[in-house]
């Protein structure tokens, strides 16, 4: 029973005066929850008590207190009351722009509009709003994980756009709005057929913007300190957008993963005095220091990487920088808790079904419960600018809750309910939560996780290569081994359904080069094309271990007995 | 095949000493490459720079001393071109890509900075890839495994831009991937060597007309003028101009006479110096040309018909150059053959007959001067960079290996502790697939 509303810019003032019939039947706003185990978070927990809502919010908690009247009640022996999860960065809530679940989609997920005042392509755009993409579906699998808010962003390109912080309610999307705008959100990402088209031109792009944007502030503040004697300069939404980022009043939050990438963000940071976030940070611990020191926050994806399944027995072992990887980044969060870094987590694109395992893993990898907890709850809502209504159990805060049976970091336990502004929903625990980051329901798109035997052609000659890949939400990463040299892949992002593409340096006759792969991914296949600048365009083809019959046949079976 | 490239990750975790220490060399060979060879010579490196060459030499307190008897130092070799540790290589979007930087997208934990370092090299100028016609601004680097692009950037090195010629720039040879649903990415201009003639001349007469811009702005705002808006920042024009002051180096891609000739006439035109020929494998038959513009060119050892462009290509390119005034240098333009640049200079004494210590030139001082940092690298000299290595036989031999790779004096490889390192890695990943497999 989802009712989609799709709150498209100024036409959805029409919309929301036609609320259909079934959405305004009185359902009960007062619920107690009895004899319950109580984690307010903000703090110490009560060994048993009863926690009370009223029309949408927290009216009483405590070991004293006692059911109303007029309450429903849920007997709470054996339940644990938490503040409502906060997924602190992600898709949630918005249409997939690639109809799976999971992926980001390389693409902008907020479309652009066609008219109006945009001047630069869909993923250089600072004023994309979050807002124009909102739907109120897709929230079966986060409500499975405990997940009762989240920050949702744009996705696509270099300057993504603003998001905001929803409630995943599923009637009305404008009641879903809890605080807009929160950040302006950046990737490392070019955008497709124009400058910038690589890793090279986004930080050239991402400067130019910004100087830009001072340059418009001042030319804009001349203007109104003197509007009888200057001309009016016209008006750059994009511009416009940024002046709050270079004002200091909204952070910029950079998707940044891996050292050097958190690097770069702190470096572009640094340049032009922003507040900045770092949304991602598998590697954060490693950037611990200056985390701290530039006082930087961590929306830590707990989609740490996983072991690959089925490995060619012909496959290159794994660089140990692999291994080290997946090891080191359960514990990642304890370091950065002990280094005094600001910290939320985000489920990262994970499959829901496994997003309460991977909280569980940084407590096991060394992170105090509490603070993970605290991670997930009131130190994501200090970090999203909305701890004044959310993120712990507090009497008048908003009663969103994650009732678990057992204790939530117990492998064993059961997320029951969760209150979401109030509204209970009772979960069928019997029945796994379907997986997937968003769209109602949708199963997860095939992943490109994996160990893969290629063969490349290129110019009358064959390459066996070996790729890692691992790919978490629309991103991808690895390496590469064999004939072609040994390096590890970048730009690597999933542009579309099944369709994936990244960079590598290849080492092929006289020098190296870099190279584009496009591809497309079917089952445990993959196939496409290799351009490098200077060499007629390569075709490539390979598989992984699977179920047979996924693999066309031939594909990437073939090894040259001579390296070259 | 596989454990040396274990080793090296191993090693390239861990940072080497926060201090360049203090080392003797006893007794080497010395090739200073700036003034000859000197026999049973002591080398002393101190605080990152080399502080003493002589014969017995006394150790100072707490250094480190080697014995280097029968074996040979040389200068760390420099590579004027080299694509290593780069996100990125290509913004080939626009036919002008000024705005883009190497640095930007440089990757300090690149395997290929360990295995280079193997090689005896110590210093690479890190280009744009040749996509276009104007690219992106380089980055001179020191390769030292373990430390950050910050501390690997040559400090003071002048800055420098890429530019390329011919045929990877039409892009007659290249084509790109069509992917189903998507329209494939439109043709980009120029497609001709005379339409990069004209990128380049209408990039110029832009960026001087953006100097005209601020240079008057400037004028009317020191006379006193105010309210005035100052012209926009253009990323793009601000390295070109600092190609017109003399400020930036131009390296250029090129291969084929014809197109060097019209680089080196349209920068006399425009009044600015192209510093190196990248490739330039038909300089020779324009070699008096280069000598007088002034450009420096860097080649391959041989490299004959690998590409249409190379069809004239001759061994002795380098040889011709060098006798003809040019400072000539070779390069790899490969991760894989900057570990062994060492051999391609030796084929200049084969095939050019070069003096050892002129093949030694190419691919150390030549090379420094190429990228404006001699005064601190690229000879044996005291008060230098202690950027060197110690080779276990003449470097020109087929035979010698390097032992020890110092950049600013640090450890940068040493052979003997990277094949202690492998049972260690060995145990590691041991340890690692236990604890994951435990999970």
């Amino acid at each position: 029973m989802t009712l989609s509303v799709r709150l498209a810019g100024t036409a959805a003032l029409g919309v929301l005066a036609t609320v259909p019939v079934a959405a305004q039947r009185a359902a009960p706003t007062t619920w107690a929850i009895t004899g319950a185990r109580l984690v307010p978070v903000s703090g110490p927990p009560i060994a048993s008590g009863t926690l009370v809502v009223r029309e949408g919010r927290i009216a009483a908690l405590g070991a004293g207190v006692r059911a109303p009247a007029d309450a429903r009640t849920i007997d709470g022996t054996g339940l644990t009351i938490y503040p409502g999860l906060i997924d602190a960065a992600g898709t949630l809530g918005q249409r997939s722009a690639t109809g799976g679940g999971g992926g980001g989609g390389g693409g902008a997920a907020v479309a652009a509009p066609a008219t109006g005042t945009a001047t630069r392509p869909a993923g250089l755009r600072p004023e994309t709003d979050v807002l124009d993409a909102l739907v109120t579906d897709g929230f079966d699998g986060p409500h499975g994980a405990g997940i009762t808010a989240a920050l949702t962003a744009p996705t696509g390109g270099l300057f993504q756009g603003r998001s905001a912080v929803i409630a995943l309610r599923s009637d009305e999307t404008a009641k879903m709005v809890v605080r807009t705008p929160v950040a302006l959100h950046v990737a490392f990402q070019g955008v497709r057929g124009a400058f910038p088209g690589s890793l090279l031109g986004v930080f050239a792009e991402f400067r130019q913007q910004l100087l830009d944007a001072k340059r418009y502030g001042a030319m804009q503040a001349a203007a109104a300190a003197n509007p009888r004697g200057t001309a009016r300069p016209a008006l750059d939404a994009s511009l416009e957008a940024l002046q709050p980022v270079l004002a200091g009043t909204m952070p910029v939050a950079f998707n940044a993963s891996s050292e050097r990438e958190i690097h770069r963000a702190l470096d572009l940071a640094a340049e032009f005095k922003l507040r900045a976030m770092i949304v991602g940070g598998q590697e954060a611990w490693k950037v611990a220091d200056r985390l701290r020191t530039m006082n930087v926050p961590v929306i830590q994806s707990l989609n740490f990487p996983k072991k690959p399944t089925n490995v060619a027995a012909d496959a290159d072992p794994e660089p140990v920088r692999v291994l080290r990887t997946r090891v080191e980044s359960p514990a990642g969060p304890a370091k950065l808790a002990a280094a005094g870094v600001r910290m939320a987590f985000a489920s990262g694109g994970a499959s829901w079904t496994d997003h309460l395992g991977n909280l569980r893993a940084t407590v096991k990898a060394g992170l105090a419960a509490e603070a993970a907890l605290r991670a997930h709850t009131l130190g994501a809502a200090e970090l999203l600018g909305v701890a004044d209504r959310l993120g712990s159990l507090e009497v008048g805060k908003v009663a969103n809750l994650t009732v678990v049976r057992g204790d939530l970091f117990s492998d064993s336990a059961k997320v029951t309910h969760v209150f979401v502004d109030g509204t209970p929903r009772t979960l069928d625990t019997a029945r796994p939560a379907p997986a997937g980051g968003r769209g109602a329901g949708a199963a997860r798109a095939a992943s490109l996780t994996g160990t893969w035997t290629v063969t490349v052609a290129l110019e009358g000659k064959e390459y066996a290569i070996t790729l890692q890949l691992t790919q978490v939400e629309s991103k991808l990463t690895g390496t590469m081994q064999g004939a072609l040299g040994t390096a590890e892949i970048t730009q690597g992002e999933l542009t579309g359904e099944g369709e994936f593409r990244f960079t590598a340096p290849v080492t092929v006759r006289e020098g190296t080069e870099e190279g584009v792969f496009v591809g497309v991914l079917t089952g445990n296949a993959v196939r496409g094309g290799l351009s490098i600048v200077g060499h007629a365009l390569g075709r490539f083809s390979g598989t992984r271990p699977g179920p047979a019959g996924d693999a066309p046949r031939g594909a990437g079976r073939t090894r040259p007995s001579t390296m070259p | 095949m596989r454990l040396p490239m274990l080793a090296a990750a191993l090693v390239a975790a861990a940072p080497v000493a926060a201090q360049a220490p203090t080392t003797l060399i006893k007794n080497a060979t010395v090739l200073t490459v700036s003034r000859g060879t000197l026999a049973n010579t002591d080398v002393l490196l101190r605080g990152g720079k080399i502080a003493a060459i002589g014969q017995n030499l006394a150790a100072p307190a707490g250094a480190t001393t080697i014995d280097a008897t029968g074996k040979y130092v040389m200068p760390g070799i420099i590579d004027p071109h080299s694509h290593l540790m780069s996100d990125a290589i290509n913004e080939g979007s626009l036919s002008v890509t000024s705005m883009v930087r190497i640095a930007d997208v440089l990757n300090p934990t690149d395997r290929g900075i360990y295995r280079a370092a193997a090689g005896g090299v110590t210093t690479i100028n890190i280009l744009h890839g040749s996509a276009n016609t104007i690219g992106g601004q380089n980055a001179t680097v020191k390769l030292k495994p373990g430390r950050t692009v910050q501390e690997m950037l040559v400090p003071g090195a002048p800055p420098g831009i890429k530019f390329a010629l011919g045929e990877n720039v039409t892009r007659k040879n290249s084509s790109t991937v069509i992917v189903q649903g998507q329209s494939p990415a439109p043709r980009r201009y120029p497609t001709s060597r005379m339409g990069q003639a004209e990128v380049l001349r209408d990039a110029f007469t832009r960026a001087k007309a953006y100097r005209a811009e601020w240079t008057d702005y400037r004028a009317r705002t020191a006379r006193g003028e105010k309210g005035l808006v100052p012209p926009r920042t253009d990323l793009e024009l601000e390295p070109l101009v600092e190609v017109l002051e003399g400020r930036r180096l131009v390296h250029a891609h090129s291969y084929r006479a014809d197109e060097m000739l019209m680089l080196l006439n349209l920068a006399d035109e425009f009044g600015f110096k192209i510093q190196t020929l990248q490739h330039g494998l038909e300089g020779y038959k324009i070699a008096s040309e280069i000598a007088k513009h002034g450009a420096g060119l860097s080649s391959f050892a041989d490299s004959w018909s690998y590409k249409i462009e190379a069809y004239d290509a001759i061994p002795h390119n380098v040889a011709i150059l060098l006798r003809k005034g040019v400072n000539a240098t070779i390069n790899s333009d490969s991760d894989e053959r900057i570990r062994r640049l060492n051999i391609d200079a030796a084929r200049l004494v084969r095939y050019g007959d070069l003096t050892e210590e002129e093949a030694l030139r190419i691919i150390t001082l030549n090379g420094a001067i190429q990228l404006g940092i001699e005064q601190r690298t690229g000879s044996l000299d005291i008060g230098k960079d202690a950027d060197l290595a110690i080779w276990t036989a003449h470097p020109l031999s087929v035979y010698a290996r390097v032992e020890t790779t110092f950049a600013d004096g640090e450890v940068t490889f040493d052979r003997a502790r990277d094949l202690a390192a492998r049972e260690a890695l060995a145990a590691e990943r041991k340890a690692l697939e236990a604890k994951e497999g435990s999970r």
